[in-house]
């Protein structure tokens, strides 16, 4: 009670004025995201780093080891080849990705017979589950008798060791990403390319602009921004690719298609070794970032 | 407009391609995974486990309608388990598939039995033992027992996961059947420290399947004697499997007009190819003196599969790889069945699915079948000794290689006397005999009275109205008595982490088996890989959880 007759008395109450009342409204509806990143973003991420200090026995925390997993990351060879493999498959697919999406959006983006058919047939691809891509690779790359060796076989050529050899079964995994993301590329471009301004093109057309100058000097730089950020978003998926390797050949011959996320996959869930499963998602997570933060620097310069 | 016509032609013949591409081939895995009621692929597993041979089955046979009989009573007004669910975890095979068809078939007889309920979660092989251990570890007690792999069994007991079922074995109120009528082989994989964990129902082991009627064939065994000196027969070596797949390969075995192969084999990586290089590699390094060490030495757990045995054995099995088709580096388990299945090999070791796939229809070598242990040496490498030591005829080494999956019953369980009354149920002689007849189960056979007599008193009338040929199941009976019966067994790693040790074996073997590395340098990088391994997983814990596994206190 005299705790009560000491307190100091309540601060005044603020009257609900009009601004107030519309902040409240502001952070209602700021709630459920504010929820849902420290649910699925904050959380995780902090219990991930809580985990990467510790070593783990049966799936449990077994005892704090402080930084040893992440000093694991800079000795373990197999963790250098999951990074070797992805930095090749990123490299090559999203390269080709780029170059053929955005050739084909060129080559649709004009007036021609069936435009509408072959554009909804060109995206086909990316409506499949990357896992059922890698089983239909199985099957279209199979060596005895898979169509492709079979046509080879037919032309008077000798069947390619799609799968079995560790030359090429990158390869193989290689086309079947570039044959499901070509698409979102040309999709994207083409959406692109058909937001352009055609006055421009007109204009430089009457001025006697050849083809090629039109593509240098217009439309290439009109869709600088559009490309950056295609590419952007595909080395960020590129680099998390797992399915399809993962259900083609489960990361072989012995540790040729073995991704990075396939890696750290076999780390966490099949031999339970969290904490250094953790140590390597915030390798992955630096690595993105840091591509991430020049491409995006990239693009906010063409946008300014 | 004519560049328009050549776009659209163009974009026509590639869309025919990639439509053509997505149809397949005759006989590609598309097959595997539509086509077979024998056993379900694994198409939707992501990864597939390296271990076990089950859920990955043969897709050119079809399965049989041969049922077991009802064996428990249906328990009317005064049922025992009233109220109860039993959930089972299992690998995803379906209803007609390996391992998990039997629990699917028991269900009503189970339910009438006892006035419980049965559910069944069917899990992808590669996510079975992680839902399992994250069920365990949590508490949350979702699954009553798993149909689990042999080597979870070191993380399982020694993690305290799961139950012992002792005090219920044979006890009133179950159904009965005989821990004892298991061989010594596989019924070592179904007690751990001492107790019983595991019923019984699966019994893996490898042994030599080959063509009967090639090595039979008169002008086959006069050009091979030509050829390498000695009357063609059944081998009893590897050197001689070596002749006899080199003798073989390259030659029509199925009257198809094509060169077809000396042998097959497995070896995609996450698909179990170790195990054909752990029942390949037990006569090299396990002997008459030497009838354990084949992992670690159990007083220092320093890695011991670097050893010349090991690497002689890793270079021999590499040489064999040129008698089959190179493809077999990508094949998964079914896809190499498959090929023996359809005539196209001479030769191969893997498990016991292969022979009752045989006699299912669709083979083309059912009455052609033979079976026999896997070939031995004459000498290995004594690691205890670290020299070569000769034997007195042929060195050969029982194994249990493979999954092995049998019940066990959670700590968790909130009904763990109706779980055990399932799985005794099915582990009862009248149900195990059928199962073990039968191809498309995957359950194979490991109990005297599995065996046709004089080995054990099977009868042969239910093989022969299971489908069987009279002469397979006659070599098939006895091949798998005399390989779990051998005196020498090859020891089954049985620890925590015995996963992470095999899948570090797996890769490198597929590394050196094309080409990436020596046999030499794989087995060197497998063995640092297990001393790390170890380290990190705790080296006194680990040797101990090793010498308990293997009887060696």
């Amino acid at each position: 009670m005299s705790a009560q007759l000491d307190s100091p008395p309540p601060a005044a109450i603020e009257p609900v004025t009009p601004r107030v009342r519309k902040d409240r409204t502001g952070a209602w509806f700021l709630a459920p995201a504010v929820v849902w990143i420290i649910l699925f973003t904050i959380f995780p991420l902090l219990f991930a780093l809580y985990n990467s200090f510790y070593s783990f026995r049966f799936g449990q925390r077994n005892q704090f080891v402080g930084l040893d997993n992440f000093g694991r990351l800079f000795t373990d060879p197999n963790l250098r080849n999951g990074l070797q493999v992805t930095l090749w498959f990123v490299l090559v697919t999203v390269t080709v990705e780029m170059l053929v999406g955005f050739g084909l959006a060129l080559l649709l983006n004009r007036e021609m017979q069936g435009k509408n058919i072959l554009r909804a047939i060109m995206v086909l691809p990316l409506f499949a589950t990357p896992v059922a891509m890698g089983y239909l690779g199985i099957t279209i790359f199979f060596e005895t008798n898979g169509p492709i060796n079979d046509t080879i076989r037919a032309l008077g050529g000798q069947g390619i060791p799609w799968l079995s050899s560790p030359k090429w079964a990158p390869v193989s995994m290689m086309i079947l990403e570039v044959w499901q993301w070509t698409p979102f590329v040309f999709l994207v471009s083409l959406a692109g390319l058909q937001g352009l301004p055609q006055d421009v093109y007109e204009a430089a057309e009457v001025d006697g602009a050849s083809g090629r100058q039109l593509f240098r000097s217009i439309t290439m730089p009109l869709m600088a921004p559009t490309l950056w950020l295609i590419l952007l978003l595909r080395m960020i998926e590129a680099f998390k690719v797992f399915d399809i390797p993962t259900s083609l050949t489960s990361g072989g011959p012995g540790r040729a298609t073995e991704v990075y996320s396939l890696f750290t996959y076999r780390t966490a869930l099949r031999f339970f070794d969290h904490g250094y499963a953790a140590a390597q998602g915030f390798l992955l997570l630096f690595i993105v970032m840091f591509i991430v933060t020049i491409l995006y620097g990239r693009i906010s310069e063409l946008y300014e | 407009m004519k560049q328009s016509r050549l776009l659209l032609l163009l974009s026509l013949l590639l869309i025919g391609v990639l439509a053509l591409s997505a149809c397949g081939g005759t006989t590609t895995p598309a097959d595997s995974a539509g086509s077979s009621d024998t056993a379900a692929s694994d198409a939707d597993s992501g990864e597939a486990t390296p271990v076990g041979d089950e859920g990955l089955a043969a897709s050119v046979t079809t399965a049989s309608d041969l049922a077991p009989p009802i064996v428990a009573e249906p328990c009317g007004d005064d049922c025992p388990y009233t109220g109860q669910t039993v959930t089972v975890i299992v690998n995803t095979a379906g209803e007609k598939g390996p391992i998990s068809g039997p629990i699917y078939e028991v269900r009503d007889e189970f339910e009438a039995a006892t006035g419980a309920t049965l559910e069944i979660v069917e899990v992808p092989f590669a996510e079975h033992f992680p839902k399992l251990m994250t069920d365990l570890t949590t508490g949350s007690g979702q699954y009553d027992t798993s149909i689990a792999g042999a080597w979870w069994l070191g993380d399982l007991v020694e993690g305290g996961f799961i139950l012992p079922y002792d005090d219920m074995y044979n006890a009133e109120g179950f159904p009965e059947w005989d821990f004892e009528d298991v061989l010594p082989g596989p019924r070592s994989l179904l007690e751990y420290g001492g107790q019983k964990y595991v019923v019984g129902n699966d019994h893996d082991g490898q042994v030599m399947y080959y063509r009967r009627d090639l090595l039979e064939d008169p002008d086959h065994q006069a050009a091979f004697e030509a050829e390498y000196g000695y009357p063609l027969a059944v081998p009893e070596t590897w050197a001689q499997f070596r002749d006899v797949a080199e003798y073989f390969d390259g030659k029509d075995l199925n009257g198809d007009g094509q060169p077809d192969d000396g042998l097959t084999m497995h070896l995609k990586v996450a698909n179990q190819g170790m195990f054909h290089f752990m029942s390949f590699s037990a006569p090299f390094v396990i002997g008459p003196d030497n009838p354990n060490l084949y992992w670690f030495d159990p007083e220092t757990m320093d890695a011991l599969v670097d050893s010349p045995g090991h690497v002689r054995a890793m270079e021999t099995m590499i040489d064999l790889v040129q008698f089959g088709p190179e493809a077999m580096m990508a094949w998964n388990l079914g896809e190499s069945w498959d090929h023996f299945l359809r005539g196209e090999a001479a030769l191969t070791f893997t498990w016991g699915d292969l022979g009752a796939l045989a006699q299912e229809e669709g083979s083309q070598v059912r009455g052609l079948t033979g079976a026999a242990p896997i070939p031995g040496t004459t000498e290995y490498y004594d690691v205890t000794a670290g020299e070569w030591k000769q034997v007195d005829g042929v060195n050969r080494v029982g194994n249990t290689t493979g999954g092995s999956w049998s019940g066990v019953i959670s700590k968790d369980s909130d009904a763990p006397e109706a779980t055990y009354f399932l799985l005794a149920l099915m582990a009862s002689k009248p149900k195990s005999s059928v199962y073990a007849a039968r191809g498309w189960d995957g359950v194979d056979p490991g109990r005297y009275s599995h065996f046709l007599p004089p080995n054990g008193d099977a009868s042969m009338d239910d093989y022969l109205a299971a489908g069987w040929d009279e002469q397979d199941i006659q070599d098939y009976s006895n091949a798998y008595y005399e390989n779990f019966n051998a005196e020498l067994q090859f020891p089954y790693l049985r620890i925590p982490g015995a996963f992470e040790y095999w899948t570090s074996l797996d890769i490198h073997l597929s590394e050196a088996a094309t080409g990436q590395a020596t046999a030499e340098e794989a087995l060197q990088a497998t063995a640092d890989e297990f001393e790390q391994i170890t380290d990190r997983l705790g080296r006194d814990m680990q040797q101990q959880s090793y010498v308990s596994s293997l009887g060696l206190e």
